[in-house]
C-alpha cells in the first residue's frame, strides 16, 4: 500500500500538513486551521480529517506528540497534538514545489489562450 | 445522538477505533455542537454532514484501511472478515447501482423514510409514555386499592372511606404499606402572591410507600401532619426560583399556614403533573364519617403477595367495617355488596391514554407494513426489467445465493438511508408533534428521540430491508433460462401473481385504517350532535374563592355571593348571571341518596343522584330548559328549605306525578326540603357521560350550617364572551383581593376540551390512513402502468384483431379492480377483529358498523378505478403497428 499517491498529496493531507507547520497542534485545531487556510473551501467532517490523520501518521509524516508549553487545558480527556516530522516537512516542501510549477504552467498556458 | 454516533464510530475498524475513536467521537460533537449554536437549521445540516461523513469513513476505512492492525493479520482470511468485506463491496456495488437510477431510489427511501419517520416518532411516545417503569423503587408491587359494589347503584368504581383504611392498614398482612391520596384544587399563597393550583392531601406515609426521596430538604415525619408542606420541583421553580434557602419558609395552603420542609425532584409526578405541592395528614384512626367515599388508597405489596391474594384478603376484611365502625344500613347493606378493586398503580396512571396510543402505534405500523409492499414490489419491478442480466450471469456460473445477497444489498442501502431520513424527520417533527397532543397525556413532557427509540428505528428498517427485500430477491435469483432466449416476451402472468398479491394486501391494509379513522369521525359527530342540556355557546364561566373572616356560614356566603351577582349584572352587555358549584363539563359534583316524604315508590336505600346549589339565573344564564314549578328566587337564597330537581330524579321518586309541592331528604341530613321546580337533566362530566341526575340546593345551602361555598363558578349569559373578563377581574379584585380568578373558559372551550382526546387521536389516525390511502393508490398504479407496459404487444395484437379501445380499457380497469376487491374483502375481515381495540373510544357507534365498513368500501373501489384509468387509457391507444416493430 502506498499511503501518499504518486504525483502528490490529496488537497485536505496537503492544508493538514501545512496546519502544522508552525507547531503541534490538536485535531480539532488542525481542522479550524485547514478551514482558514483553504478560505472554506475544506471542511472536514470528523472522518475525514482522522483518516488523513491516519494515512499521514502511517507514512511517517507526522508524528504524535505532548502538549506543548502554555497550550490552554482542556477539560476532560487530554488532547493529543499532531507534529510534522523532518520526512512531513520534505513531502510539503516537495508538494509545494510541484503546485508551484504546476501553477506556473497553468499561468503561462491560460495566459497564452487569453491573448 | 449520542449514540448514534458512537454506533457510527464503532463501525470503523478495530486498530482505527483504538487509536482515534474517542478523538473523532469528540470532534464529531463538536462539530454537531458548533451548528446549534448557530441556529436550528444549520445544526440539522451539521448534523447530517457528520453522519454521512462517518459512514464514508466508516467504509473507506474498511476497504482501504489507513491505519493497520498493529497485530499482524488484517483479518483478510478470516472468515467474519471475509464476510464484512464481501458485504461491504456489496454494499458499495448496490450504491452504484442505485445512484444510476435516482428516480428508483428517491420513491423508495422516501416512502419507506416517511413511513420510518412516523414509526420513530410515535414509538417515543409509546416508550416515554408507557413502557418505562415508573420512577419508584419496585414500581410493580404498587397498586392502586378502591370500592366497587356490583348490583347497587354507586358506580363501577369508586374511591373507599377512610375507615377502609384504617382497617386495612392495621389488619392487612398482604400489603407492607399502605397510604391514603386525594388531589383537589385549592388556594396557594405565598406572601403577596395567591393562585389555585393542584394540590394533594395525602396520609402521612404517602412518600415512604412509593419510596420516593426528596430533591432538598427531607420528607414529613409522623407528627407533623397539618403543620408541613412539601414542594413539587415545578413549585420550586416557578414560585421560588430553585432558591435552596427554601426549606423552612411558610406557606398558606388549602386552609392555613404549613412549614416547607422539602422539595421533591423533578421526575416525581404523582399522581399527574400538575400537583404543584403536598399537605401530609397524620391519620390518627378516628373515623368521624363512616362512609363518605372517595379516597384513593395506593398500597405495597408484601412480599409473596400479589393481586388476586390480596383481594381475597381485603373481601374478609372489608366485611366486618359496619360491626367496627358503625354507619347506616344503608352502609351495610352497600358493604354486603362491596368487592375491593385492585389494579396495578400503571394501569390507574397510564391506563386512560394506554388504548389510544396503541391504536396509533398499530396505524403508524400499518403504514410502515403498506410502504414496503410498495418498495418490493418496485423492486420485483426492477428485478424483472433486468431479468435477462441475471440470467445472464447465472448461467455464467453465479451462485444463486450471490446474485440473492447482490439484490438484497440494494435494499439494504435504501433502508439505510430511509432510517436516516427518518431520524432526521423524526427529529423536525416530534417537537410539532408533541405541541399538538392535548394536556392530560402522562410523562408527554418526557417523550424525546432516545437512544431506545434509535435503536427501534434500526430494528425497524432491518426489519423493512428484508420484508420489501428478500421476496423480490429470492424471486429475481431464480434460473429462468428462458429468459436468456428472449427477455421481453417473458411471461408476466406468474410474476403478476406477486404483485397482485402486494397490491391487495396493501388495499386491505389501507382499508383497516380508513374505516378506523371512520369509526372515530363518527363518534365525533355523534358527541357534536349531542344535547348536553344547555347551551355552548355565548357563556362565560370562572371562579373565584373568597377568603374573608366574615364568611362563615350559608347566609353569610350567600349575602356575599348575590351581592356579587348584582355588580356583574350591572357589568355593559351582561344579560343573565348565575352560579353553580360545578360548572359543567369541568367539575364533577359529589353523589349522594335521596328518599322522598311518605315512602314513594323508591326503595329505602333512596335514589342517587348529584348535589350541587344553583342561584341567582343560573338557569336561564345557561341555557338549562326549566319543565316544571321556577327556579330559584333571591328569597330561597337567604332561606333554607327549597330544592330543585332534574326530570330522571323527579322521575324516580315521583313516578308520573307532579313533584312541585313534595319534599324529599338527603339521607344524610335531617330536614325535608320542597321541590320548588324541575329542570332537565345535563351532561355534567363528560359530553360521551348520559346526563346525571341532579339535585340543586338554593345557595344558603341544606341548612344554614351546612355548606362553605369556597369556590362556586360564576355563569355570564353575554354576547361580549371573553372580552368581559378584564372588566370582571377588577370587579374580583375590588370585592375580594385576596382571591385569584381562575378557571376563565367559554362553555365552548369547555367542550372543545371535551371532545380533545378523540378529535387528536381521530387526527392522527386520519393522517396515517390517508398517507396509507396514497401509497396504496401509487402502489396500484405502479403495477397496472407496468403490466400494461409489459402488455403493450399483446394489446397491439389484439387491437390489431379488431379490439375496441373502449374493450382494451375495461380489461384494464377489471384487472385492476378485481385485485382490489379481493383486498377489501382480505381488509374487511381485518378490520371487524381490529376495530375491536377501538371500541372505548368510540361513542354512538358499534365497532362493526355497517355504514363506515360500506362507505369505506365504497371509497376504495372508487380509488382502485380511478388508479386503473390512467393506465387503461394508455393501453387503449396503443398503436398496433408501433407495439409489434417494438417488441
Amino acid at each position: 500500500m502506498t499511503p501518499i499517491p504518486d504525483g502528490g498529496l490529496t488537497s485536505l493531507e496537503y492544508h493538514v500538513l501545512l496546519a502544522i507547520t508552525e507547531g503541534p497542534r490538536h485535531g480539532y485545531a488542525i481542522r479550524d486551521a485547514v478551514e482558514a487556510d483553504s478560505r472554506g473551501v475544506l471542511n472536514p467532517r470528523a472522518g475525514s480529517l482522522y483518516r488523513v490523520i491516519a494515512r499521514l501518521t502511517a507514512a511517517g509524516s507526522v508524528v504524535e506528540t505532548d502538549a506543548p508549553q502554555g497550550a490552554e487545558p482542556h477539560p476532560g480527556r487530554p488532547r493529543r497534538y499532531y507534529e510534522l516530522t523532518a520526512d512531513g516537512r520534505a513531502t510539503l516542501a516537495d508538494e509545494t514545489a510541484r503546485l508551484k510549477a504546476a501553477t506556473t504552467l497553468a499561468a503561462d498556458r491560460l495566459r497564452v489562450r487569453r491573448s | 445522538m449520542k449514540l448514534l454516533l458512537r454506533l457510527l464510530v464503532a463501525l470503523h475498524p478495530r486498530a482505527f477505533r483504538r487509536r482515534f475513536g474517542a478523538e473523532v467521537l469528540e470532534q464529531a460533537r463538536a462539530d454537531i455542537d458548533r451548528g446549534f449554536e448557530v441556529g436550528v437549521g444549520p445544526g440539522a445540516r451539521s448534523t447530517v454532514a457528520t453522519t454521512l461523513d462517518l459512514l464514508g469513513s466508516a467504509i473507506a476505512e474498511r476497504v482501504h484501511p489507513s491505519w493497520p492492525d498493529p497485530g499482524g493479520t488484517s483479518g483478510n482470511d478470516e472468515g467474519v472478515g471475509m464476510m464484512m468485506r464481501t458485504w461491504i463491496r456489496d454494499l458499495r456495488r448496490a450504491a452504484r447501482t442505485l445512484r444510476r437510477s435516482p428516480g428508483f431510489t428517491a420513491a423508495a427511501v422516501l416512502t419507506l423514510g416517511l413511513a420510518l419517520g412516523a414509526n420513530a416518532g410515535i414509538f417515543s411516545v409509546v416508550d416515554a409514555v408507557l413502557l418505562r417503569p415508573l420512577p419508584y423503587p419496585d414500581a410493580d408491587r404498587l397498586v392502586y386499592i378502591a370500592a366497587s359494589a356490583p348490583g347497587s347503584d354507586f358506580p363501577d368504581e369508586f374511591g373507599v372511606s377512610a375507615e377502609f383504611f384504617d382497617h386495612y392498614r392495621s389488619e392487612a398482612t398482604q400489603l407492607d404499606d399502605l397510604s391514603m391520596f386525594n388531589a383537589f384544587t385549592a388556594t396557594f399563597r405565598e406572601g403577596d402572591r395567591v393562585e389555585r393550583l393542584r394540590l394533594a392531601a395525602p396520609s402521612m406515609e404517602f412518600f415512604t410507600t412509593l419510596g420516593v426521596e426528596p430533591e432538598l430538604g427531607r420528607l414529613p415525619q409522623p407528627g407533623e401532619g397539618g403543620q408541613v408542606a412539601v414542594l413539587g420541583y415545578g413549585t420550586w421553580t416557578t414560585w421560588f426560583g430553585n432558591d435552596p434557602e427554601v426549606v423552612g419558609r411558610s406557606v398558606w395552603m388549602i386552609d392555613g399556614p404549613r412549614t416547607i420542609v422539602g422539595v421533591m425532584p423533578e421526575s416525581f409526578r404523582f399522581p399527574q403533573a400538575g400537583i404543584a405541592a403536598y399537605a401530609p395528614n397524620d391519620f390518627d384512626g378516628e373515623v368521624t364519617n363512616v362512609g363518605r367515599f372517595g379516597m384513593n388508597l395506593i398500597g405495597r405489596l408484601a412480599p409473596g403477595a400479589d393481586e388476586a391474594s390480596l383481594r381475597a384478603e381485603l373481601t374478609e376484611l372489608a366485611r366486618r367495617l359496619p360491626e367496627l365502625y358503625g354507619g347506616s344500613p344503608a352502609y351495610a347493606r352497600l358493604i354486603e355488596q362491596h368487592v375491593p378493586v385492585v389494579r396495578p398503580l400503571t394501569d390507574v396512571l397510564l391506563g386512560p391514554v394506554r388504548t389510544a396510543i396503541w391504536v396509533l402505534m398499530a396505524a403508524v405500523g400499518v403504514v410502515l407494513l403498506i410502504a414496503c409492499a410498495n418498495v418490493a414490489n418496485l423492486f420485483m419491478v426492477r428485478a424483472d426489467g433486468r431479468g435477462r442480466d441475471i440470467a445472464v450471469r447465472r448461467a455464467l456460473g453465479a451462485g444463486r445465493g450471490r446474485v440473492m445477497r447482490e439484490l438484497l444489498a440494494e435494499a439494504w442501502v435504501i433502508a439505510g438511508l430511509a432510517a436516516v431520513m427518518a431520524v432526521v424527520l423524526a427529529a423536525v417533527g416530534l417537537p410539532i408533534y408533541l405541541d399538538a397532543v392535548p394536556d392530560g397525556v402522562p410523562r408527554i413532557t418526557d417523550v424525546r428521540l432516545s437512544g431506545t427509540t434509535l435503536g427501534f428505528t434500526a430494528l425497524a428498517a432491518i426489519g423493512a430491508a428484508l420484508v420489501c427485500g428478500l421476496w423480490p430477491a429470492v424471486r429475481g435469483s431464480k434460473t429462468d433460462l428462458g429468459r436468456l432466449r428472449d427477455a421481453t416476451r417473458g411471461s408476466t402472468r406468474g410474476r403478476a401473481w406477486g404483485r397482485d398479491a402486494l397490491v391487495a394486501a396493501q388495499t386491505a391494509l389501507a382499508l383497516v385504517l380508513l374505516v378506523a379513522s371512520g369509526l372515530l369521525l363518527r363518534s365525533v359527530q355523534a358527541l357534536r350532535a349531542i344535547d348536553p342540556g344547555y347551551d355552548t355557546s355565548g357563556v362565560l364561566t370562572f371562579q373565584f374563592a373568597p377568603e374573608q373572616d366574615h364568611l362563615v356560614d350559608g347566609p353569610t356566603w350567600a349575602a356575599f355571593h348575590l351581592d356579587f351577582m348584582d355588580r356583574l349584572r350591572a357589568l355593559p352587555g351582561v344579560e343573565r348571571v348565575g352560579i353553580v358549584e360545578n360548572v359543567p363539563l369541568d367539575e364533577t359534583p359529589r353523589n349522594v341518596a335521596f328518599v322522598a316524604e311518605g315512602g314513594g315508590v323508591a326503595d329505602e336505600d333512596g335514589v342517587r343522584a348529584d348535589i350541587t346549589f344553583a342561584g341567582g339565573d343560573y338557569f336561564a344564564a345557561m341555557g338549562v330548559d326549566v319543565l316544571r314549578g321556577r327556579g330559584f328566587t333571591d328569597d330561597d337564597a337567604r332561606t333554607p328549605g327549597s330544592v330543585v330537581v332534574s326530570r330522571s330524579l323527579a322521575e324516580a321518586l315521583w313516578p308520573g306525578e307532579d313533584p312541585v309541592g313534595r319534599r324529599l331528604q338527603n339521607v344524610l341530613l335531617e330536614d325535608w326540603h320542597e321541590v320548588v321546580g324541575v329542570v332537565d337533566d345535563v351532561v355534567q362530566g363528560q359530553l360521551r357521560d348520559a346526563p346525571a341526575i341532579t339535585a340543586y340546593y338554593p345557595l344558603i345551602g341544606p341548612t344554614p350550617q351546612s355548606w362553605a361555598l369556597s369556590s362556586p363558578g360564576y355563569v355570564v349569559r353575554s354576547e361580549r364572551g371573553t372580552n368581559l373578563v378584564p372588566e370582571i377581574r377588577a370587579l374580583v379584585t375590588e370585592v375580594a383581593p385576596e382571591a385569584p380568578m381562575y378557571r376563565v373558559h367559554s362553555v365552548e372551550e369547555l367542550t372543545a376540551r371535551s371532545l380533545v382526546q378523540l378529535n387528536f387521536t381521530m387526527l392522527t389516525l386520519a393522517v396515517a390512513a390517508v398517507l396509507a390511502l396514497v401509497l396504496g393508490t401509487v402502489g396500484l398504479y405502479g403495477v397496472l402502468s407496468y403490466v400494461v407496459a409489459q402488455r403493450t404487444r399483446e394489446i397491439g395484437v389484439r387491437m390489431a384483431l379488431g379490439a375496441e379501445a373502449a374493450a382494451v380499457r375495461r380489461m384494464v380497469v377489471v384487472q385492476g379492480v378485481k385485485v382490489v376487491v379481493v383486498g377489501i374483502l382480505l381488509g374487511l375481515v381485518g378490520a371487524f377483529v381490529a376495530t375491536r381495540g377501538l371500541a372505548s373510544l368510540l361513542y354512538g357507534v358499534g365497532a362493526v358498523d355497517p355504514v363506515t365498513f360500506g362507505a369505506v368500501s365504497l371509497v376504495m373501489v372508487m380509488v382502485g378505478v380511478a388508479a386503473s384509468w390512467v393506465p387503461a387509457r394508455r393501453a387503449s391507444r396503443v398503436d398496433p403497428i408501433r407495439s409489434m416493430q417494438a417488441g
